[in-house]
């Protein structure tokens, strides 16, 4: 097909558009729907009963923190991904708060390591971290994919592990707050992990998520 | 483009018709080694991009970075799929239709069909394949032939004929 030929098929088949919220505020409506969402599964799970001495600890805030940036910056990053103009350094904004997050996380290994040795650092198994994860990340994970498939198809393998990220990063910020599990080693290899798990499903199975294949009718027009 | 949101089809047209000589320009200087095939093949998906993404416009930014960042994606597929056919794929327009450059595969399609031919011949009636087999496939001359099977020359001749027709009938109905 001429291209002079697909602008005026183009221009003839025009109908008015709505356009969509810019990333910021579409970042405020996913937090609207997925914090309220984490809050009851929190809820269902029921609080710590060690919370109040939790939330006075430095440490354990830092942590919560940087989950809580990993998420919302995470999304932030999935919504720009599928807009065409974006630049690249928002798409990787999320490798941040991510550093942060694994970054503190290691250095209290290594304060264990030091005091206790490599007992200190002795891995068992969690079975609650990935389906608590799971299950705090499903409303938001919903949410983000309904998000994304409103959006651009562009860069759609990054957008859906920025978004996984995003919702996986929220499901796990929530489970320190009934989940009694403080060891540094066994946050990175369960929690960290599960987010890290999830972000690369949901990169493997973007074009399922959301629709990569161009709309085209360039191939076989007259 | 804001226009083009509200449905405005003739500005519409006239933005993309503006846009289709800087799109080619931006094109060949990203990827100076694209045919000119690929060139308008990655203005035309950059187009329909446009097209199916123009609700992602924030007339608040600049058209141009939007436009240019849709031909970066879409430009970068068509190439990308114009690259990996190319590795796989051998242009036929220079080769005469009639070389045997054509053939993919000439002595596996000999093999296949000395195989039929053998098949037809083994199905034919006794005195034709005898016939067919001592005058066709061993070359012996009628009168040797005739000596070794005991056949008359003509009896020969005449079961030859026929089994060459019975063959063609054989060989034309498998295909």
């Amino acid at each position: 097909m001429k291209t002079e030929r697909l602008v005026e098929r183009l221009a003839s088949e025009l109908t008015p558009v709505q356009r969509i919220a810019r990333p910021a505020t579409r970042l405020a409506w996913w937090l609207l729907i997925s914090v309220p969402a984490v809050c009851l599964v929190v809820w269902a799970f029921g609080l710590r009963p060690d919370l109040a001495e939790r939330l006075s600890d430095r440490a354990f805030l830092v942590e919560e923190a940087a989950a809580l940036l990993t998420a919302a910056v995470g999304i932030y990053a999935a919504l720009c991904a599928g807009l065409p103009d974006q630049p690249g350094w928002k798409v990787w904004l999320p490798m941040a708060p991510m550093a942060l997050w694994l970054g503190f996380l290691g250095q209290q290994c290594l304060d264990v390591f030091l005091r206790q040795g490599p007992e200190g650092l002795r891995i068992t198994s969690d079975a609650m971290c990935l389906p608590a994860i799971a299950m705090g990340g499903l409303i938001p994970a919903i949410a983000i994919v309904v998000m994304l498939r409103r959006s651009g198809k562009f860069r759609t393998t990054h957008a859906c592990l920025c978004g996984a990220m995003g919702a996986a990063a929220l499901g796990a910020a929530a489970l320190r707050l009934f989940h009694m599990e403080d060891a540094a080693i066994m946050v990175i290899v369960w929690q960290l992990g599960s987010v890290a798990l999830f972000s690369l499903v949901a990169g493997a199975i973007s074009r399922m998520l959301v629709d990569n294949q161009p709309d085209s009718f360039l191939h076989g027009a007259p | 483009m804001r226009a083009a949101q509200q449905g405005d089809r003739v500005l519409y047209g006239a933005l993309l018709t503006a846009v289709i000589r800087p799109l080619r320009r931006a094109a060949r200087a990203r990827w100076p080694r694209a045919d000119a095939a690929a060139i308008e093949d990655a203005v035309q998906e950059t187009l329909l991009a446009l097209h199916n993404s123009r609700h992602l416009y924030d007339p608040e930014r600049p058209f141009m970075p939007f436009l240019f960042g849709i031909m970066r994606f879409r430009g970068g597929d068509v190439m990308r799929r114009t690259r990996r056919a190319g590795a796989r794929e051998t242009s036929i327009d220079d080769i005469p239709e009639t070389s045997d450059a054509l053939r993919t595969d000439s002595d596996q399609d000999k093999g296949l069909e000395a195989d039929a031919l053998r098949a037809a011949i083994a199905r034919l009636p006794d005195g034709q394949r005898r016939a067919i087999e001592m005058t066709k496939l061993q070359e012996l001359s009628l009168e040797e032939a005739s000596t070794v099977s005991g056949m008359s020359v003509a009896a020969l001749k005449v079961a030859t004929h026929r089994g060459v027709l019975a063959l063609r009938k054989l060989l034309n109905g498998s295909n």
